[in-house]
């Protein structure tokens, strides 16, 4: 960056690279899934119109699980990110950021296994 | 009053569209995260069968949660969807972030153009003309 023919010093480890990359390659799929979900549920049907039935009946094909898995997943993890960085943002005392992302990933881990299991477990 | 003072000079740093953009899809960020994890442990009651499930929806049926997702979810969701886009492709083509800028004003005229007719969609549904 510097004229100073310093060289940046390379991090220890790759994992926020990878971070930056999921997050923005899960972007680009969550705009796609994310979107037409939106548009479908809310603006085609609407809130009112939604009830077992109708989440069942969806489920009645494996794509509609898939797609379900997949948008929950990649959603659920790309929160899940979003969060550690706003805690070391903003939570500068050690115990404190372990602490609080301990919970976070209880948290996701939770959500991801209940939202799978009810995905492809469902029967109507 | 302190607390804002200091929201006021937070929110008054001169970063301009940059700052803007940035604040906005933090608290969106956060927003969608609280609703996901709402929305993904309701639906994980569709396993306990439709008449545990159906009795849960007047929650998500009265009106002041409907409204919040006209003015908050939709909105945010749209915001941090089409600000991500503008991040995404000055990562990739970082040439674009000369004009960020300009950018993030076209994709707040996008924003516009496409939330407008959805909230009319929601809330004429909302009384029942859908």
């Amino acid at each position: 960056m510097t004229a100073r023919g310093s060289v940046r010093p390379r991090p220890a480890s790759s994992f926020e690279l990878y971070s930056w990359f999921f997050m923005r390659i899960s972007a680009i799929i969550m705009v796609l899934l994310v979107g037409f979900h939106l548009f479908y549920m809310h603006l085609v049907l609407s809130v009112d119109a939604i009830n077992f039935e109708v989440i069942s009946g969806r489920w009645s094909s494996p794509f509609w699980r898939l797609y379900d898995f997949f948008m929950l997943t990649f959603a659920w993890l790309h929160c899940t990110n979003g969060v550690r960085i706003v805690i070391d943002d903003y939570v500068h005392t050690q115990g404190w950021s372990v602490f609080a992302k301990a919970i976070l990933y209880l948290f996701a881990f939770i959500v991801i296994v209940l939202g799978s299991y009810v995905v492809f477990t469902f029967q109507p | 009053m302190a607390a804002f003072a200091d929201w006021f000079r937070a929110v008054t740093y001169r970063g301009r569209e940059g700052q803007i953009a940035w604040m906005l899809h933090r608290i969106t960020g956060l927003g969608v995260f609280f609703f996901l994890a709402l929305h993904i442990i309701d639906i994980f009651l569709m396993s306990f069968g439709p008449e545990l499930f159906d009795s849960l929806l007047f929650f998500y049926h009265q009106f002041l949660f409907k409204l919040s997702i006209v003015f908050g979810l939709f909105p945010g969701v749209l915001y941090h969807g089409l600000n991500g886009i503008r991040v995404v492709a000055i990562d990739f083509w970082p040439n674009l972030g000369k004009k960020q800028a300009m950018l993030w004003r076209i994709q707040m005229i996008v924003f516009v153009i496409a939330y407008i007719p959805s909230a009319i969609i929601m809330i004429r549904s909302m009384f029942g003309t859908h």
